[in-house]
């Protein structure tokens, strides 16, 4: 554990050091507030400090208000040194954002088991952080593929509908559907359906590039978010998803489950300013007339006639669906 | 003959040196020990001399603060006697209280007399 001291005086510095040292401390020594800021504040700094009260360049309780201002990530224990006894300097200390104070000179066995209830708070911290942070996991992501959840993916699409839009680029939204998945399910049962549905959206992830974004739309359908990328590429980019499905039967528990995927794809730019749902509602019906045209392909949702990609464009009885 | 001090003031009287509390503080170790009398060794002139000039520029923040840093330095090694000394000069600095200064400078500089030989026997101590 690393722990920061900060003294002006060499001698207590020393002592502190080599008391913590033999404690099993990693002990990194200063000889002022501001180089105790300093150290604290950088990335993977101490968490654990013991600071003298009245120091050059900036004392204890200095150090300690500047800490809590500018280190708001992850919480450091502060202790201050002091000589002080006066209930009215302990009562200043205190509020200037130290968490205990130790009196000087102090006691090695006392300083141990301040510094030890020090890590128990730390520890509680941490705990309480791994807490949070499992929460807004599972806030944002479907518990099953660990994809975004709907909420999130449809919001990640709306952001970067409107960044397209200020930037003039193109966002692509890919609605994927895994065909007949209702027959894998009724054919292996649901925890097969599972896996299945698990392998499918590694196999999307590992499809897009890292800034692009992947959720969990529905059961068995999944929404591709693909930033500012050419027509061509949006194309490509959707074939090769395609391929990724079909190429290779999922390996699942009972066996091997071939599988084909269908997808409806949009360009935002030939859409001007609509609105998700209304892009989405466009998205889904390509990805209806891929269906209706046999599965396992994608077909553009288009609004006007003129087609670039030749057979691959949403006819209008389909899109009437 | 001499009145042999009653047992309660021989407890109350501070000690030159508190051997006992000093291995305590260096958790009887004799490195951290030499360490401790060579950094005093180096500094303590030096801290003197700077407190020595502040009650001479009759300056109760300077005084206030050589005075400080000499406190810590005796609290360190458990010098009992120079350490509250220094404090009281420490209080006085920053009382403003000019006119006591020279004499709380005389009753230290006496004290500190009194501790150095004890310091050097207990380096001679650790280094054996």
């Amino acid at each position: 554990m690393k722990i920061l001291i900060a003294d002006d005086e060499a001698m207590s510095r020393r002592l502190l050091q080599k008391t913590l040292e033999r404690a099993g401390y990693d002990v990194i020594a200063v000889e002022n507030g501001r180089q105790a800021v300093n150290q604290i504040c950088t990335t993977d700094g101490p968490s654990l400090a013991l600071l003298d009260w009245v120091m050059p360049e900036l004392d204890g309780p200095g150090a300690c208000r500047e800490i809590r201002k500018r280190k708001e990530q992850s919480y450091v224990y502060m202790v201050l040194l002091t000589s002080k006894e006066a209930k009215e300097d302990v009562i200043a200390g205190l509020e200037s954002g130290a968490d205990d104070y130790l009196t000087k000179p102090f006691d090695a066995e006392e300083l141990k088991a301040r510094l030890r209830t020090g890590l128990r708070i730390l520890g509680l911290e941490d705990r309480l952080v791994e807490a949070r942070e499992e929460m807004r996991f599972k806030a944002s992501h479907d518990a099953l593929t660990t994809l975004w959840n709907r909420g999130v993916i449809l919001e990640l699409l709306e952001r970067e509908l409107s960044r397209s839009h200020r930037e003039n680029a193109t966002t692509v939204i890919l609605l994927c559907d895994i065909d007949h998945f209702k027959a894998v399910n009724d054919s292996f049962g649901h925890l097969v359906g599972d896996e299945v549905l698990r392998e499918t959206a590694k196999r999307l992830l590992a499809s897009v590039r890292s800034y692009d974004f992947v959720g969990r739309y529905g059961g068995e359908e999944f929404l591709v978010v693909l930033n500012n990328c050419d027509p061509a590429f949006a194309f490509a980019r959707a074939q090769e998803i395609r391929n990724t499905i079909a190429q290779r039967p999922v390996q699942t528990s009972t066996g091997p489950v071939p599988l084909t995927m269908s997808l409806g794809l949009l360009l935002s730019h030939e859409w001007g300013i609509r609105s998700v749902v209304e892009l989405l509602n466009e998205a889904d019906t390509a990805l209806y007339a891929a269906k209706r045209a046999g599965r396992n392909c994608v077909k553009v949702a288009s609004p006007c006639a003129a087609s670039d990609i030749p057979g691959s464009r949403v006819d209008e009885p389909a899109r009437q669906r | 003959m001499g009145q042999t001090p009653k047992k309660g003031e021989e407890e109350l009287a501070p000690l030159i040196l508190d051997h006992q509390e000093l291995l305590a503080r260096v958790e009887n170790d004799r490195e951290p020990l030499r360490d401790l009398l060579t950094i005093f060794k180096e500094d303590f002139p030096r801290q003197l001399l700077a407190l020595r000039e502040a009650v001479r520029a009759r300056d109760g923040g300077r005084v206030a603060t050589a005075a400080h840093t000499l406190r810590g330095m005796l609290s360190n090694l458990a010098a009992t006697q120079a350490a509250a000394t220094a404090a009281r000069l420490e209080q006085m600095g920053r009382k403003e209280e000019v006119s006591r200064f020279q004499e709380a400078l005389t009753a230290f500089e006496n004290d500190a007399k009194k501790l150095l030989p004890q310091l050097d026997a207990c380096m001679a101590e650790a280094c054996k």
